[in-house]
This record gives C-alpha cells, structure tokens and sequence, in this order.
C-alpha cells in the first residue's frame, strides 16, 4: 500500500514537473511573438500608446524573412522544363529532356518508402493497361542515389520503365513529396500540369485531356508546322464546307442583322424543358 | 545543362539533347562495353547498340549519336587506328547511304577511333541530309562537350559503400 502511494506520488510530481515545462514553452513562444510584434501587448490597450512603454521599440509589425525553399535560377519559372539527369538503378548515366521531346512527358515522381507510392509501381509493371495517350512516355524520377538505395527501386520498376534517380530534379520541378505528377508538353517546352493523384486511372484522364486539347491546333514541334489548318486553308475550307452544305455566296444567312436571323425565332431556340416551366407558370 | 556521366564516358549536354550511357546486362560470360545514345528527341526504352528504335522516330531536326565501345582486343587493330574522336565534323562527312537502316532523307557517318586507349565508333545519324548545314553543327556541340577517360577499374579498397 505504501509502494503503490510511493509510486503515485512520483507520477503526480513527474507530471506537475511536465506540464510546468509546457507552460514555461509556451510562455517562450508567446516572448518569441512579442519580440517579433505580433499580437502585441493587452488588447484592452489602445493602438496608439505610448510606444516607449515597453522600452524603445514601436507597436507595429516587423518584416521576418520567409523562404518557401530554394530560390530557381532566373532563366526558370513555376512553368519552365528543365532536362533531367540522374542514374538509372543500374548504375547507368540517364538524361531526359521532356522540353525537347516533342510530345507529351508524364514525370512520375515516386520514392520507394511513401505507401502512397506502392499502387504506382505496381500500376507501371502493366505499361499496356495505364491508359496514356500512344504519344505520351511515362519517366519516373526518384531521389538520388544519397537518398534512395538502388537496389530497392531496381526491385520495384518493373523492366523498361525509364527511371532517373535525381535529386536535383525534385528540386528543379519543385516537388512539394511524393507521389506527385507533371505533365510536360515537349512541343511549347512549358508543364501543363502538376499535382498529386491516388490513382493513376485519374493521371492518365488528365494527360487524355491534354492531348485532346492540344491536338485540335497545336503546333508539331518536329517540324515547327501547324497542325491544324490557318490562313487561306482555313478560309478555303470553310468555303467547300459551306458550298457543301448549299450555302453559296449571297446567302442572306451570311449577312445576319439581328438575333433571330442567327437563332431563328425565340420559341423555336428554347429548350423543351423551359417551355415546360414557362407554360406552367 | 546536364552533366553525364558513367563507364568512363562523361559529357554535357547541350540544350535539347537527351541521353543514356549504359552496359547492357549479359547472363552469359561475355563481358558488355560502354554504350551511349544521344538524341534530340524522346529516347525509347529498348534502342538498338546503333539506333534501332529510335531512328524511326526522328524528324527532319533531329540528331541520333552513338558512341559504341569496342573490346580491349580491338585496340592496336587497323580499324582503330585513328587517336581520338572526331570532335569537328562537315556536312561532306555525311552520306545518305551512310546508316546502318536506309532511312528516306536520313544520312549518317560513321568513325573508328581509340581514345584513353578504348577502342570506339562513333555513329551519328541526321533526321534530314537536307538540313545537314543546320544539324551538323549541332552534332559538333554535342561532341565538343563529350570526354572520354580510361576505362573505370574496381574501386580502391576502403571505398566507403556509399
């Protein structure tokens, strides 16, 4: 019975003696905040005491200097795209060039212990069922060889799968952790998209989408030709388009001067269901 | 710029190149050499020792090179007679019937050399033989910025792992 109050006593002064050291880390922090300026004094005081109240410094905020991370080089920005170079797991020199591809690169970057992880590389070990557009490469970057073993991510990509380990690259792309996707247009040199993703049936829609969006007037950058028709072919082409659908030159429909004339008469443009309603009403 | 470097071959590489210096892994007992791709466009997995692959993929701009090394039994021989790697090339010095796969409008060159005393090819393919006073320059600042050392031995006892 003594032994158990003994013991009791113990964890009652350990615990005094805990939270006596949180209250006075506390009590550091609020000083830190004080010293800084902010929140500042009572607030049942005015603003505008007398700023030699407490000594010599003035009542107003003070500029902390604040870094998000590595400041990019000049020539850089949140949409350029850098080259790659890195090591494959093998050993072997690798550098991609996702600017200068010509297509669509998807960069992978993953990292052999987020869990999150896991479902990708299992996802790259079946390249046939990702889902991506024929046109678009699929490049995995790890962390360098200092903070990745080979070893590991050797056993986890599956063969063929193009893998950079560079460190400098996470930096280069800014990469917030891992998993995380960007998605480089080769032809404009610039990313297109960025971001994370649980699975990567969603990835593969987004780099779809892109490719659809880009295929209707993009610009081929193997040989700096525009894909989609411009200028007198455009015109031209209208024109046949037009002709085949008997509207020739003179047609008063190309000559429209009010919105009926463009949209016919207002009961016949108005969907079925507001004509409902308004009959209803 | 991306510096390279791997198998006793380094180099840095210009805007717009991409690459991969590699031994290809062998089960039996032959022993792999140094091989590197160089290519202005998206390199496949799987290229063929001198571009079989990816030639198919070029367009009128681009640049394929390849630099292929040789076993320490070549060295010495009439082929590789010639000391270091062209690092000038001309447009005369490419020929459409130059390539390993005839490709319409492709033309190529190719050099035997020994340097730090490996024996070597050098295989440059042009996606145009028609734009060869554009893209051969740009070969040459490929091959200007690449070095070719001794061949790396083990590393020295006492290497920490990592």
């Amino acid at each position: 019975m003594v032994a158990l109050v003994v013991i009791l006593g113990l964890v009652v002064v350990g615990l005094a003696v805990l939270v006596a050291g949180l209250l006075r880390s506390h009590a550091d922090i609020l000083k830190a905040l004080h010293d800084l300026g902010a929140g500042v004094g009572d607030p049942s005081e005015s603003p505008t005491a007398d700023p030699s109240r407490d000594g010599s410094r003035p009542n107003r905020p003070v500029a902390v200097p604040f870094t998000m991370g590595p400041q990019l080089p000049p020539e850089r920005n949140s949409t350029s795209a850098p080259p790659i170079g890195g090591v494959t797991p093998a050993g072997d020199a690798r550098a991609v060039a996702p600017a200068g591809s010509g297509g669509l690169t998807l960069l992978a970057f993953l990292s052999t212990g987020c869990a999150s992880c896991a479902g990708f590389w299992e996802s790259f070990r079946e390249p046939g069922r990702l889902g991506l557009p024929s046109g678009a490469r699929l490049v995995v970057v790890t962390k360098g060889p200092d903070r990745e073993i080979p070893g590991e991510v050797a056993g986890l990509a599956a063969p063929g799968l193009d893998v950079v380990m560079s460190g400098a690259a996470w930096t280069d792309y800014e990469v917030p952790g891992s998993p995380f996707f960007v998605l480089v247009d080769g032809a404009t040199g610039r990313r297109i998209g960025e971001g994370v993703a649980t699975h990567f049936a969603q990835v593969a829609e987004l780099v779809r989408r892109a490719e659809g969006d880009g295929t209707g007037f993009a610009t081929d950058a193997r040989s700096d030709r525009m894909v989609g028709l411009d200028g007198p072919g455009r015109e031209s082409d209208n024109d046949a388009e037009l002709r085949a659908a008997g509207v020739l030159p003179g047609d008063p429909s190309l000559y429209p001067t009010s919105l009926e004339d463009l949209y016919g008469p207002p009961d016949a443009r108005m969907p079925a269901t507001d004509r409902h309603v308004r009959r209803a009403g | 710029m991306v510096t390279m470097l791997a198998h006793g071959i380094g180099v840095e590489l210009p805007a717009g190149f991409e690459g991969r210096i590699f031994k290809r892994q062998t089960d039996g007992p032959e022993l792999p050499y140094a091989v590197a791709h160089f290519a202005t466009f998206a390199l496949p997995d799987g290229v063929g020792d001198f571009g079989s692959g990816a030639v198919t993929l070029m367009g009128e701009d681009d640049i394929f090179a390849v630099l292929f090394e040789y076993g320490p039994d070549s060295g010495g021989t009439r082929l590789f007679a010639r000391e270091g790697m062209p690092r000038a090339l001309s447009t005369s010095d490419f020929l459409p019937y130059v390539l390993r796969r005839g490709l319409p409008g492709q033309s190529g060159t190719q050099w035997f050399f020994t340097e730090s005393e490996r024996p070597f090819t050098l295989y440059v393919v042009l996606g145009s033989h028609a734009r060869r006073s554009v893209l051969v320059p740009r070969a040459n600042g490929l091959l200007a910025r690449m070095a070719v050392g001794p061949q790396p031995g083990p590393p020295p006892p006492g290497t920490p792992w990592n």
